[in-house]
């Protein structure tokens, strides 16, 4: 399958970047990342993107039983998502499909609960960053396979 | 009369977060994302594009914003409340127009499914691919905002036309 078109202003781009780079270090928290990158990416289904971070992911040591069962992290069991990461991709779910309604208040509250409130606004950061690439890809129907490290 | 005026409403309810103050370097990155993607675009369609797709998720603060933005520039108040019904009242935009509200939809609502070849093709066929490129971007930041507003609860009601830059 070909792109639809391959074009992104430059200065678009950069920017796109810079706001994951920024909620990504505010975060600090790699792994975590990429399992809310993933997460969206499959919820909004990114096949670039999906690509791209489970490579990202693997480097980063995430274990590849969490890859596997990402989709149904809430009947995964807790051992394997702790409760911090379980609120961290309920945000993540509320967030991205937001066509459905409101980010109800108990989910909001769960979050703020592991997440100090600068943190939790860099998390918000990633969420809505990801987001902003998958549509991007999405709509352009970039190819997976075309990401290199 | 404003909202302030009026005393048997309900009560305002405060914003979970300041996520601008909280995260500054992602928004100032998000300000010049912003900027960067509109450029090249027609200013009327790019607040068309706000509204639509701040109206799909529900952004309360990014619908104030909008239209406050939009009828400033000069926007009139029934393009932007057919806006919601533009399925039905297409006789009120070009045909450019409602190609980018129509993408603008598909774009929005991602986890219901791709975006349709045909929503796609009748957009490059009214916009050149640089500006395609161009309304695709500028349709997922305002998808961004919409999202920063929505999860921190940002306050509609207090926002004025050029506040914002």
């Amino acid at each position: 399958m070909t792109a639809r078109t391959q074009l992104l202003d430059r200065a678009v781009a950069q920017a796109m970047s810079a706001v994951s780079a920024a909620a990504k270090r505010g975060l600090g928290d790699p792994a975590l990342a990429e399992l809310v990158a993933i997460r969206a990416s499959q919820l909004n289904h990114c096949a670039f993107c999906l690509d791209m971070h489970l490579e990202i992911a693997r480097k980063h040591g995430v274990r590849e039983q969490q890859l596997d069962l990402l989709a149904a992290w809430e009947e995964a069991g807790d051992d394997l998502f702790d409760e911090r990461e379980r609120t961290a991709l309920a945000l993540t779910e509320a967030v991205t499909v937001l066509t459905d309604g409101f980010v109800p208040d108990d989910v909001y509250e769960r979050a703020a609960k592991h997440f100090g409130e600068r943190e939790l606004a860099h998390l918000i950061g990633l969420i809505v960053a990801i987001n902003n690439w998958n549509r991007v890809m999405v709509s352009r129907r970039v190819p997976p396979g075309g990401y290199t490290p | 009369m404003t909202t302030e005026e009026i005393t048997d409403h309900a009560a305002e309810r405060p914003a979970r977060m300041h996520w601008a103050q909280l995260a500054p370097e992602v928004y100032k990155a998000m300000a010049r994302l912003d900027t960067a993607a509109k450029q090249g675009l027609d200013p009327s369609l790019v607040e068309l594009v706000r509204l639509r797709a701040s109206a799909l998720n529900h952004c309360a603060f990014c619908l104030d914003m909008h239209t406050k933005d939009a009828l400033a520039a000069g926007e009139s108040v029934q393009r932007i409340v057919q806006l919601n019904a533009w399925e039905e009242s297409q006789h009120f935009y070009t045909e450019k127009e409602l190609a980018a509200i129509e993408l603008t939809e598909a774009v929005t609502v991602l986890t219901d499914g791709f975006v349709p070849d045909e929503v796609y093709e009748k957009a490059a066929k009214h916009f050149e691919e640089a500006e395609l490129a161009q309304l695709i971007a500028t349709i997922a930041v305002i998808n961004a905002w919409n999202r920063f507003g929505v999860t921190t609860r940002m306050v509609p009601g207090h926002y004025q036309p050029g506040d914002l830059g």
